[in-house]
């Protein structure tokens, strides 16, 4: 018996947790579609407060505002990533000067360490499709919105050599932000990268 | 004159009582030569000088008296007395304990020794290396010592023995090969056992026909791998040959309800029982494993050794399959401890994957061509009784002086018989 993946979104006390709701579902729709895993319909909502944080080893956080953990917050988050845990925390806002990056990054660095530049080449970008480039585009981007930066790079605090904490802001949380079925418009899946973090996060 | 018969005669009388005159010269050589020491006792502060001298003198007999099991060098001299025809004999001051060390290498990524020591109660021991002192028992008994290094020759010091060991063995130990579906349990295992120093290898099935690989993957056998651990019943398509691997001396551990897969059922401990949730919130207090659901080892076989219990139900459970051994543990998210348990639960649980792999683990010894100059004597007082045989009290010792007392009779008779030849002869003819 194999336990089911469930995808579990973090919230916390400060900003707006939940201001990607449809991701969760289309990630899920992703695993199921390209990977024979077991994974849970839905996904769950946890307190980054909570013990319950533990249940769920990948957990993802996204928001445009500015970010403070309370202490409970950022003692579950070290806690978390040291026991293995991976936090997917993807910047809603696409801007590189903007309240969430600067806050998030500022608090994620006193939770579990400095975030520097993720290598192209790393695992994460072949675990389960190929991205040779590194990480894929957001339209947003390419659109020239928030910074007007194509982000060549995600930044990443490192376990090991293991990813404890995957920061993008490449804004993924727009790119996937849609209800799954209208995956058949695209000519390509852009939820793919999503499906490489979840398999790293499960196999790394 | 004689006749030539009276003549023979004669010449036969003269010859009984040359025999006798002669058999009389030996008696008399004999009486005045000095006798052959015997039944020499001998303390234990000056056995090595009386050794030599034994060696040199070699007397029918010895008994040396001991105060302790005496040392290698002694219970080797004695022994070659022994054998070269001298009766030895050995009896003690007081009560001689047994006592038995030994050391071997642990099955363990990060090396180590494992000291084993069994002593008689009573007396306490001590027990050590070059370093210094590691550990004492006040009454003796037995113990196990695991040391992550030992410094030259082990040492267990009792009143009446010194057993000494060195760890002469050292193992070659191949990766471990992980297979399981991509999920918690197999990410935490696999994360566990590279923490505690495992090489690992695995192979986890994403999507029909993907699979995530790390490490050296080839064909399951024991030149390529330590051990197996099969996660879940995603392995079933490897499952006759980790069968086969397990019967060639391989170690595979069946996690969760593995078993169930026909392939493996015949090296498992025994059955499937059905899943027992764990009970809630235990998983961070101090008996953990309670908190974690479970597929118990129902109708265990026979020669299955129950290692770990819930209740009335066995949790893990070890057997041999031929050359090989299986763990079968019904855990199957043993993830939610290292994660939801206490301070200790990351350690804990990493500890606990790593003892059950290597209980399995095959591990070939490799040999070191020599101990140095390191005596071993990893069990004195029986190494002494196989060398000169048990105890004897001085009293009830075989002290005899057969051999001489039985060449003394037989010069004897032969005077008497040869005399009483003679004058009967003599009296037969009419001579005086």
């Amino acid at each position: 018996m194999v336990s089911e993946f469930v995808f579990a979104t973090g919230q916390y006390d400060s900003g707006d947790w939940d201001s990607a709701p449809l991701v969760p579902a289309n990630l899920i729709d992703s695993m199921a579609r390209y990977t024979s895993l077991p994974v849970a319909p839905t996904g769950a909502i946890v307190a980054l407060a909570s013990d319950d944080l533990f249940r769920f080893p990948l957990v993802y956080l996204t928001g445009h505002l500015p970010v403070r953990f309370t202490d409970v917050e950022r003692a579950n988050v070290r806690r978390f990533v040291d026991r293995g845990g991976m936090l997917f925390v993807d910047d809603h806002n696409h801007d590189i000067d903007g309240a969430f990056h600067k806050t998030a990054i500022d608090e994620l660095s006193r939770s579990v360490g400095a975030l520097t530049q993720l290598p192209n080449t790393h695992a994460i970008y072949s675990a389960f499709f190929k991205f040779p480039d590194g990480p894929p585009n957001t339209s947003h981007e390419l659109n020239g919105w928030g910074d007007n930066l194509v982000h060549t790079h995600l930044l990443a605090a490192m376990r090991g050599d293991r990813i404890g904490v995957l920061y993008s802001n490449k804004d993924y949380s727009s790119e996937w932000g849609y209800h799954p079925d209208n995956k058949r418009f695209l000519s390509v899946d852009n939820t793919k990268f999503g499906v490489n973090v979840i398999v790293y996060a499960l196999t790394r | 004159m004689r006749s030539l018969a009276d003549r023979a005669r004669v010449i036969a009388e003269r010859g009984a009582r040359a025999v006798a005159f002669a058999a009389l010269a030996i008696l008399f050589w004999r009486a005045l030569r000095p006798p052959p020491p015997s039944g020499v006792e001998v303390a234990g502060a000056s056995i090595e000088r009386d050794l030599a001298r034994w060696t040199t003198t070699a007397p029918a007999e010895i008994h040396v008296r001991l105060d302790a099991a005496p040392s290698p060098l002694v219970r080797d001299w004695l022994r070659a007395l022994s054998r070269s025809g001298m009766r030895t004999h050995w009896s003690a001051a007081r009560p001689l304990r047994p006592v038995a060390i030994v050391a071997e290498p642990t099955v363990e990524p990060d090396g180590g020794t494992r000291v084993r020591l069994a002593s008689a109660v009573g007396e306490p021991v001590s027990i050590g290396d070059a370093a210094g002192l590691i550990d004492s028992l006040a009454t003796g008994g037995n113990a196990e010592l695991e040391m992550a290094t030992v410094e030259g020759d082990l040492r267990a010091r009792g009143t009446t023995y010194t057993a000494s060991t060195i760890a002469r063995d050292t193992i070659a130990l191949r990766p471990v090969l992980v297979l399981g579906v991509a999920g918690w349990e197999s990410k935490f295992t696999i994360a566990a056992l590279e923490e505690r120093g495992w090489r690992v290898a695995s192979r986890l099935r994403v999507a029909p026909g993907v699979e995530i690989t790390q490490g050296p993957l080839g064909a399951i056998d024991t030149s390529r791998y330590a051990a197996v651990v099969a996660i879940d019943t995603s392995a079933a398509s490897s499952a006759d040959a980790i069968a086969r691997y397990a019967r060639s001396g391989g170690g595979v551990v069946l996690a969760g309800n593995t078993a169930r897969l026909a392939s493996l059922s015949g090296i498992a401990a025994g059955s499937v029982g059905g899943r027992v949730p764990g009970i809630a919130g235990a998983v961070a207090s101090a008996a953990p494993r309670t908190g974690l659901g479970v597929f118990p080892v129902a109708a265990a076989r026979s020669d299955a050794v129950p290692l770990e219990r819930r209740s009335a139900a066995v949790t893990v459970a070890a057997r041999r399959v031929d050359a090989g051994r299986v763990v079968q543990t019904g855990y199957d998210e043993t993830w939610r401890w290292r994660m939801s348990g206490g301070e200790e639960a990351v350690a804990a649980h990493r500890e606990w994957w790593s003892r059950l792999v290597s209980a399995v683990a095959y591990a070939p010894l490799v040999r070191r061509a020599s101990t140095g100059d390191v005596a071993i004597d990893e069990t004195p007082l029986a190494s002494l009784i196989d060398a000169v045989g048990p105890a004897t009290s001085l009293d009830a010792a075989p002290r005899s002086n057969t051999d001489r007392s039985r060449t003394t009779r037989l010069l004897f008779a032969i005077v008497v018989g040869a005399l009483l030849l003679e004058w009967a002869s003599r009296r037969l003819r009419g001579a005086r």
